[in-house]
């Protein structure tokens, strides 16, 4: 096990006490324990073990529906990686519905992404927009990751951050049904927004 | 990277909660230090502020004064651990037990075995009234004293009903403790919070 700095201890609000938060490299000693299952759906943020909301058939769908569009308009320049995880530092580790991620020759299967790799991340968001919007959206920008789109199944939108300038995101622009989205690392590509809320 | 504060995750967030044997195993993989001051609480792995020199002293004057030993057939327990319910896994600051021949070496205690449950308080004081007084009444626990360090007095919380003490007194200098299972002890609260 390397040194890492731990995160210190925070108040938390509703329980008034410090909760004990962990390391991106003690969380992956419980998984190889047995204490974290494989099928226990859950992140890492900020040293707090998450448990991810079920996932929906509508949810589902979206992710779908947006794979099959990154991976034909990108092609072998960027990786599409599905719901797996990217560390952003040694206490937050997310699971985001998908990243595009730098090509490179391993796939990452030697070591997970970082924030420097990450071209787009796109979180599908039902139940958890307050989450992926107030808890996961100011650590991607703090962590430098250039560019996130929400996409709101309730509202159909998808909202488009960029520019991540001390800690939060300076720039926004909401996309609906009819619209297209230009990723910013790869102009040339223009998705439509049903393609990403592919409705039901 | 900016050097400004992190946002942090409020505890509204679904945390992944342990059981009491999942706590254990964190300590026994050597992810949780057995130097770390932690207590499982309703599932959660909560740090438990240092012990201060006054909050130390307080516990040793309760050691000295407390009616433990094979003569009123109770035992002492300090800082030792409580399997509270199904998960949470709690450190209070004394317990005065049901003696068992085995120290409950081989199974901690459980509800029904404390007597007389004793927190110190001093920066924790909202966590122990606010998070570990409720449970402590849930589980049935027929008495527990909060000792409150900074405001110098003592909070003696009994009848535990429907998750709440529906009885509590204030203790000052000058006043006299008793136990409700020990009646004809009495401790002084001037030798407890010197003031």
């Amino acid at each position: 096990m390397t040194t890492q700095t731990k995160p210190p201890p925070q108040s938390s609000s509703a329980l008034n006490v410090s909760v004990h938060r962990f390391t991106v490299d003690e969380y992956y000693a419980m998984a190889e324990a047995g204490i974290l299952a494989e099928d226990d759906r859950v992140e890492l943020i900020d040293g707090v073990i998450v448990k991810m909301a079920p996932i929906g058939s509508t949810h589902i769908g979206s992710v779908n529906s947006s794979t099959r569009a990154l991976t034909t308009t990108v092609g072998t320049r960027a990786i599409v990686q599905v719901q797996s995880p990217v560390r952003l530092d040694d206490a937050t580790e997310p699971q985001p519905d998908l990243a595009l991620l730098r090509d490179r020759a391993d796939f990452y299967g030697s070591s997970i992404a970082g924030p420097e790799d990450v071209l787009l991340l796109i979180e599908v968001a039902d139940s958890s927009v307050d989450y992926d919007r107030n808890e996961k959206l100011p650590r991607y920008a703090q962590a430098g990751i250039p560019e996130v789109w929400l996409a709101i199944l309730p509202e159909r939108v998808i909202e488009v951050h960029t520019e991540p300038v001390g800690g939060r995101y300076t720039q926004m622009r909401t996309f609906r049904p009819g619209d297209t989205i230009s990723p910013g690392c790869f102009p040339d590509i223009a998705l439509p927004v049903t393609e990403i809320l592919p409705g039901q | 990277m900016t050097t400004e504060a992190k946002p942090r995750p409020a505890m509204e967030l679904d945390v992944r909660r342990f059981t009491p044997a999942e706590f254990l195993a964190l300590v026994e993989v050597g992810i949780l230090a057995s130097s770390d001051r932690v207590e499982l609480l309703d599932g959660v792995i909560i740090e438990m502020a240092p012990i201060g020199d006054p909050h130390a002293g307080t516990v040793d004057v309760y050691t000295e004064m407390l009616p433990s030993g094979v003569d009123q057939g109770t035992l002492l327990r300090v800082q030792g651990p409580l399997a509270l319910d199904e998960r949470s896994r709690l450190y209070p600051d004394l317990m005065l037990l049901r003696r068992r021949a085995d120290y409950y070496r081989s199974t901690p205690p459980t509800p029904e075995d404390v007597l007389l449950l004793i927190e110190v308080a001093d920066s924790s004081v909202d966590y122990d009234r606010n998070e570990k007084l409720p449970r402590y009444a849930q589980a049935g626990i027929p008495e527990v004293w909060i000792t409150v360090l900074p405001e110098g007095i003592i909070e003696a919380h009994t009848e535990p009903s429907g998750g709440r003490y529906t009885h509590t007194r204030i203790f000052a200098p000058g006043d006299t403790l008793t136990v409700g299972c020990f009646p004809d002890i009495a401790l002084p609260v001037s030798e407890i919070l010197p003031g």
